[in-house]
């Protein structure tokens, strides 16, 4: 722990830790210094000169975001000096500003329109100046307008601190603009659409691109929720405006490096209102799929059911609900009576591999990332990728175990290129060497592995590391484990987001797996949500419960309507092992339940009526109590299947629904 | 389209070896792209990016920061002709009307036979010896008129 700081600001005694910088100080008290430029987290740049203090014993003002507390230090934020310097600021800064707050989207939230507001600036003393500049939007995410842009520089240090290095400064002073290398449209620029620069722009320059005339920032309702379209899991807070959704914003703490959200995550909720969305239940008549009622679709599937009974299979993606899972699995177990319910997460993972322990990302000062290959550009993992650059940036170390040198090896201090148990041995061996004491399993187990100059000074980091986190694909997660009973922790990255959950709620294998249920012909098989399968396997009877008239939807008997992600309440684990908590920012579309509402419904038609799971239920099961154990150091093979394309057919309503298909579609048009 | 000579990327190779990180190479190396091209065409800016490993948009950010890049085609010779405080006093704007008579010459402008190119830069280092003015990397002090023709007449 840092050492504490005792100063006053305007008087108030506050305690900050040692190295803190007095914005953030100040907030600890309650006190705002106002600024435009810094962000919580990053390095103050002293850019916008609004968030000038003054400091007994010192003649100049002093910039508040780039001076660390010191002990004794008396700062005062409202004195008349102060408070003039500032106006004059802001005076400046408005003298190239659009006033046109009436009818701006940002009103309300733009800092520099609350700050001309607090000085009654009307109008800028100064001679107007417009440059001009073009409008970028050409995508159909981001809008760019540099002539509301104030320089901040929030956009450019949130994009090279995560590694993107897409926006920068050209040219200095006065006609210094915020663009992209070549000025070129954004989507000519390496751009991967995060949309972070919208997060943190303070004013219009950087915006939703569909952001014109539908609310501003007070119209909106706003829920925390998460996304839950890959395996990171990330908060999101979503607006609606009218019970319809608006946007998705970043939802982690100011300053976590975990705040960011992907293209997906930003804007793919467009899905939720697309065509293809299941709005009623259908059933097949004479061979095709013919809209019916709730009491028709329940009536057949239970009775279809009932014949079935334990040749009955379930099979769901790792993404649903941990409350849904549970209710499944009465369903199956209780109502139905077969023990065949499987989740995609057998497909990559089991109880021994997915179920780690948790890890504080934010204080980890060294990575060791086995066998993944998280990407921002491709999309694999994004927030991973963005989470590491940005500890990496402000510090911490980064190690790579991979058969082939993975994307984001750059950034790395050491790239082990090689079979990964093999590697893992050799780097145990190499920090036992160094004086870290294991015990005789472990210590035999590496005693002949050849220990390279490249993993020798990989031990080296992890020696010198405080709080290591190796970070493991399933597959590779129980030999990547092994370092942890030297230091450190160890986290398995599932491929969807609830994998985790899933599992915890009793989902796992007991019948047949996902697998065999999917290849070896089934009397009646009930997928739920949107699972990877295009083709109809083999069986008497196919139930399809889906947001998404998917291609194995179309192939279905019975197709009943499940409410969307950001349509229902309830909690996932993710990959840290937290447990996250989902609210619903609308209602389902049209006839549409959660997924839990139509097992209930099911279970009563049935005549075997259940309990809906409750989350004081699945809080409960959501613990995860890993055993630090040895394991031999080999791979799981039979985990290694492909992982992204499941990834990617999972989320095809997602990306075919919403604007994410221009991208993909560019993308391709460039390749 | 920027030919990437051996003799450009050996000298930016020995700059590398110079600095532990290739961030500090980038004035260096573009400097170096200056020099053999005569100003920093987004091919070149590009080169220099995937040689060291940097960022298109930092290598385009740093280049734009510094005035004594140029981001369009100059003439085969520059005329970086001074006209701050102790030049401009010694008669440095009168150079100016000189080389507009004699060859056409505006700040910024090329001369149509692609001879001369004219920056005005804020001060060169050698007020004792205003009015100045630099000819590529030469320096030429105490100008006048018929001076400035008479050394200029030197650079075909």
């Amino acid at each position: 722990m840092a050492n504490t700081i005792k100063l006053t600001i305007d008087g108030k005694e506050i305690h900050a830790p040692e190295g803190m910088n007095l914005i953030d100080a100040a907030e600890l008290g309650g006190i705002h210094i106002p600024n435009l430029c810094y962000l919580k987290g990053l390095k103050g740049i002293g850019a916008c000169r609004l968030c000038m203090v003054e400091v007994e014993g010192l003649k100049a003002p002093m910039i508040a975001c780039t001076t660390k507390v010191k002990e004794g230090m008396a700062v005062r934020t409202k004195t008349e000096k102060v408070l003039e310097t500032r106006k004059f600021v802001i005076d400046l800064i408005l003298s190239m500003h659009p006033l046109d707050c009436m009818t701006c989207t940002k009103a309300g939230v733009c800092n520099l329109q609350n700050y001309a507001y607090d000085f009654e600036i009307k109008e800028s003393n100064f001679t107007r100046k417009k440059f001009g500049f073009s409008i970028d939007e050409a995508n159909p995410f981001i809008k760019r307008d540099p002539d509301y842009c104030v320089l901040c520089g929030r956009c450019v240090r949130v994009c090279k601190n995560q590694g993107t290095n897409v926006l920068e400064f050209m040219g200095r002073g006065v006609g210094s603009k915020v663009t992209t290398a070549n000025d070129k449209p954004l989507h000519e620029s390496g751009c991967t659409f995060c949309g972070s620069c919208v997060d943190v722009c303070p004013v219009n320059a950087l915006l939703e691109a569909d952001r014109w005339r539908r609310g501003r920032e007070w119209d909106y309702d706003k829920v925390k929720s998460v996304c839950l379209l890959c395996g990171n899991a990330c908060d999101i807070s979503v607006s609606t405006k009218d019970s319809r959704l608006v946007k998705v914003n970043a939802g982690a703490a100011d300053g976590s490096p975990e705040k960011y959200i992907c293209a997906y995550g930003r804007f793919g909720f467009d899905c939720i209102e697309a065509d293809t969305r299941v709005r009623v239940p259908m059933k097949r008549v004479n061979g095709q799929l013919q809209e019916t009622t709730w009491e028709d679709a329940l009536g057949i599937v239970a009775k279809e059911m009932k014949k079935a009974g334990e040749n009955a299979g379930f099979i769901t993606p790792a993404g649903i609900l941990n409350e849904d899972a549970l209710t499944l699995k009465r369903l199956a177990s209780d109502a139905v009576k077969t023990k065949n319910v499987d989740s995609t997460a057998s497909l990559y993972g089991d109880e021994s591999t997915l179920l780690s322990g948790g890890a504080d990302l934010e204080s980890a000062d060294l990575f060791v990332l086995v066998g993944l290959n998280p990407n921002q550009w491709k999309r694999a993992l994004p927030a991973l990728d963005a989470t590491i650059r940005r500890r990496v940036n402000a510090g911490a170390k980064l190690i790579t175990i991979n058969s082939a040198e993975p994307n984001i090896s750059s950034v790395a201090a050491v790239n082990l290129v090689g079979d990964e148990p093999e590697t893992l041995r050799a780097l145990v061996k190499a920090i036992m060497d160094k004086g870290i004491k294991a015990d005789g399993e472990l210590a035999s187990a590496v005693s002949d592995a050849p220990v390279t100059e490249m993993v020798e000074a990989a031990a080296g980091l992890f020696v010198g590391a405080k709080n290591p986190v190796i970070l493991s694909s399933p597959a590779l997660y129980p030999a990547a484990a092994n370092v942890t009973l030297l230091k450190g922790a160890a986290v398995s990255m599932p491929v969807e987001s609830n994998a985790k959950g899933i599992i915890l709620m009793g989902i796992k294998k007991e019948g047949k797996t996902y697998g065999e249920m999917t290849t070896e012909g089934m009397k009646l098989l009930y997928a739920v949500g949107e699972v990877p399968l295009s083709r109809r396997p083999s069986t008497d009877f196919l139930i399809v419960q889906t947001s998404h008239l998917t291609e194995i939807a179309k192939q279905a008997d019975v197709v009943l309507p499940a409410a969307a992600y950001l349509e229902a309440d309830g909690t996932i684990v993710d990959y840290l092992g937290r447990l996250k908590q989902l609210a619903k920012a609308v209602e389902p579309a049209g006839e549409a339940r959660s997924h839990r509402e139509i097992f209930v419904a099911l279970s009563e038609a049935m005549g075997t009526p259940l309990k809906e799971a409750k989350e004081s239920e699945t809080k409960k099961l959501a613990k995860m109590k890993p055993v630090v154990a040895f394991n031999p150091f080999t791979r799981r093979e039979e985990l290694e299947g492909a992982t992204n394309e499941i990834m990617q057919s999972m989320n095809m309503h997602v990306i075919d629904g919403s604007r994410l298909l221009w991208l993909t579609e560019s993308e391709k048009a460039l390749a | 389209m920027v030919v990437l000579n051996q003799k450009v990327l050996e000298e930016i190779n020995r700059i590398k070896s110079k600095y532990h990180d290739s961030r500090s190479c980038l004035l260096p190396a573009l400097y170096i792209f200056q020099r053999e091209y005569g100003w920093l065409s987004p091919e070149a800016l590009e080169a220099v990016g995937e040689i060291l490993n940097i960022p298109k948009a930092t290598v385009k950010g740093v280049s734009t920061f510094y005035a004594m890049f140029s981001h369009k085609p100059t003439g085969r010779h520059l005329i970086q002709l001074c006209t701050n405080v102790a030049c401009m006093l010694m008669g440095g704007e009168r150079l100016l009307d000189v080389l507009r008579e004699q060859y056409g010459l505006e700040p910024n402008i090329t001369t149509p036979d692609n001879r001369f190119s004219l920056v005005i830069m804020e001060c060169i280092g050698a007020c004792d010896t205003a009015p100045a003015m630099l000819v590529d990397t030469d320096f030429h002090g105490n100008l006048t008129g018929e001076k400035v023709i008479d050394i200029l007449e030197k650079y075909k």
